[in-house]
């Protein structure tokens, strides 16, 4: 009785909301409205901020990938704080759980169908998951989906392996020195152009692996950092039970 | 002298913090070295940008390459600048207490680092989503702060902390969102050249889930839910840090919010209403704190009340009373957390740890020659001036509320056997009573700058 009221009711919104979004007015331009002012030099533009991301990414960046040129080169310093985000939140994690005492739970011998599986699909999760952030600037995806892919084979990992867990150490120092290679990418935009972040290699071919400048070289930093911070998070959380 | 960029002050402690771990491996008994001193060249950093701003006004830095708001601009005003300095300094000497202690833990001198360096980037942002991105940092940097001591404690306190500080979050984005779908913008100053060009209904809407998710950071009544139970449940050098750091970047942002932002009028009038309440309930509620540290936390949270309200006032005098408030409170309150124990007293027998307690419950209540003196001092001369002797009758209130729980608090620290806090502690909390005492002799120092904050917040500025 519940399930079918359940049903009518979603069935009910559903129609409703579809109703709203289908014979809404005319779409709205998302790209229009709010033509900006440089708020130093006081010059004012007759597009609007949205309108030059999409329009002018291409001779700005050399990135084909819209949304990566946005969170890597325009609002740069926004990911650098995002990924600063995911490390304290995995600094923090580790900070209340690596010094409680460990307990290792009892083995539960993973089943032979995840042991030989793993062994075929491992390697292609890392491709696949390296494939996505090093062409992060060509296609969808980037540092941080990349890296997801990736932790998502530590995962199995753990799962396959369950007394003998990841080298937590080597993971510690692939977050440190990837953390470190993005702040210096971005220091020596200071050194050689003028700003911190700023694009100082050449834009290259349009659409081509070399091409956009450093945005690649941050993903890369990026996709690294990721895939070891969540693999460290997971380590983290294996076995670990409070006496 | 070189101006240098003031984006380093951000990207340093980053890079440090990122480097702790592969010092951590070499020796673990370094990383407090290392993290001092990573902390006081950040301290150097930001008095140097400091004398820059008094020197030479605003300074504006681009990002990435592109002129903003395209690119991230980063604008340090007055205000930020003198928050800067405090963050920075206060920052190493609240770490120095630290020393000595047992526990060594790299993860620990990490997150402070992150968070001081996140603060710092609040109060020197002239990007509203950047702010937001270190309103993130801070506020997960001290969920995992605020739980290091791993008690029961500490525990409730950061999960409280966890929820509202998430909540808070979610509708900072959402403020930000609405500014943005309207004005497609996201710099200070093109919002504020534009806000006008925003319906009425949207504009307030924005100004409401913009200071209920600041808020929750700036400790405001009704949302410090957490405020009690995380000061309580945090280890001392962790409830002074954060008063010296998150809770100055968010009542930052609130100024920055009413004055540059959206500045409307019933902004104002809505800031001044919720800084009376919160004067009012966190004093009331700090009187009847069996606790120490809670005692403190409420203190704190009446702090804040009188620092919004010195803020929602708009007047030269009101803003520079709030400037003197905020250096007040950083300092006064990072000593008394330093030095809090339980109540059953006996800490002030020692001579070396009484002097600077008591220099620091002097400041707070308001004594000359103070900071906390001149803020009150300068607001009440705001107040009267306009007559609102309802508002003074409240400050006097509170101020005799404060009076009474002090006094209880040196008199149970003057009764009982002696007691004592570690070397390093004793020598933080001397030099956190000197800074304060030099502030209190030579305000001049302080109130120069801070009437030049107050004009260029006035004036629509930084």
């Amino acid at each position: 009785m519940k399930k079918a009221l359940a049903a009518v009711i979603s069935i009910a919104i559903f129609i409703v909301l579809s109703y709203f979004f289908l014979t809404g007015s005319a779409p709205i331009d998302y790209l229009k409205g709010g033509n900006y002012t440089d708020p130093i030099t006081g010059e004012q533009y007759n597009h609007s901020v949205p309108q030059q991301y999409v329009e002018d990414t291409k001779n700005d960046t050399g990135a084909s990938n819209v949304v990566t040129a946005i969170v890597v080169e325009y609002r740069g310093f926004d990911t650098l704080g995002e990924v600063t985000v995911l490390f304290t939140a995995a600094t923090g994690l580790a900070l209340l759980l690596d010094e409680l005492k460990r307990r290792t739970l009892p083995v539960v011998d993973p089943n032979f169908i995840l042991k030989s599986a793993v062994k075929v699909v491992l390697p292609f999760i890392i491709l696949v998951g390296a494939y996505i952030f090093i062409h992060g600037h060509l296609t969808p995806g980037g540092g941080f989906p990349g890296g997801a892919v990736i932790a998502a084979g530590f995962l199995l990992m753990i799962l396959v392996h369950t007394t003998r867990g990841l080298p937590e150490r080597k993971l510690s120092i692939t977050e440190s020195l990837a953390g470190i290679s993005y702040v210096l990418i971005g220091l020596l935009g200071l050194v050689f152009a003028n700003e911190f972040l700023q694009n100082y290699l050449p834009l290259g071919n349009f659409t081509m692996l070399f091409s956009a400048g450093i945005i690649p070289l941050i993903y890369i930093a990026i996709g690294f950092k990721v895939g070891s911070e969540l693999g460290g998070i997971m380590h983290n959380l294996k076995g670990v039970h409070e006496e | 002298m070189v101006a240098l960029p003031p984006v380093l002050l951000i990207a340093l402690p980053l890079l440090f913090a990122f480097l702790a771990p592969l010092v951590g491996m070499v020796s673990r008994r370094m990383v407090k070295l290392y993290t001092l001193l990573v902390l006081i060249l950040n301290a150097l950093l930001s008095i140097l940008l400091f004398i820059n701003v008094m020197a030479n006004g605003v300074v504006y830095e681009q990002l990435s390459g592109f002129y903003p708001p395209v690119g991230i601009l980063l604008s340090v005003g007055y205000l930020g600048a003198i928050l800067a300095v405090l963050i920075n300094v206060l920052s190493p000497v609240v770490y120095l207490s630290y020393f000595g202690e047992a526990e060594n833990s790299v993860k620990f001198s990490m997150l402070y680092m992150l968070v001081t360096a996140s603060s710092t980037g609040i109060v020197i942002t002239g990007d509203l989503f950047n702010m937001f991105v270190f309103f993130e940092i801070t506020a997960v940097g001290s969920y995992g702060l605020v739980a290091s001591l791993r008690t029961k404690e500490a525990f409730e306190g950061s999960f409280k902390y966890i929820v509202l500080g998430s909540i808070g979050s979610a509708f900072i984005l959402m403020g930000i969102a609405t500014i943005y779908g309207y004005l497609k913008t996201l710099n200070f100053y093109d919002i504020a050249l534009r806000i006008d060009t925003m319906p009425e209904t949207a504009r307030l809407m924005s100004f409401i889930f913009l200071i209920v998710g600041i808020g929750v950071e700036a400790e405001i009544f009704p949302l410090n839910g957490w405020v009690p139970d995380a000061y309580q449940g945090a280890s001392n050098r962790v409830a002074s840090f954060l008063s010296v750091g998150p809770s100055k970047a968010g009542i930052y942002a609130i100024a920055r919010l009413i004055f540059t932002l959206i500045p409307i009028m019933s902004g104002f009038e809505l800031s001044l209403l919720l800084g009376i309440f919160t004067l009012v309930v966190g004093e009331l509620a700090a009187l009847r704190q069996r606790d120490v540290k809670r005692m403190l936390a409420y203190s704190s949270i009446g702090q804040m009340g009188l620092i919004l309200i010195a803020l929602s006032l708009h007047s030269e005098t009101a803003l520079v009373a709030a400037v003197f408030l905020m250096v007040g409170h950083a300092l006064a309150k990072s000593i008394l957390f330093i030095g809090s124990r339980d109540y059953s007293g006996g800490l002030l027998r020692n001579p070396l740890i009484a002097g600077p307690l008591f220099l620091g419950v002097l400041s707070i209540v308001g004594m000359p020659p103070f900071p906390g003196f001149w803020g009150k001092w300068y607001l009440m001369v705001d107040l009267a001036s306009r007559g609102a002797w309802t508002i003074i009758l409240l400050i006097v209130f509170t101020a005799i509320v404060e009076g009474v729980y002090y006094s209880r608090y040196l008199f149970r620290g003057l009764n009982g056997e002696i007691r004592t806090l570690t070397k390093s502690e004793i020598a933080s909390i001397i030099i956190l009573a000197s800074i304060l005492i030099l502030i209190g002799l030579f305000p001049q120092y302080l109130y120069d700058p801070a009437v030049m904050a107050a004009r260029s917040l006035l004036g629509g500025g930084p």
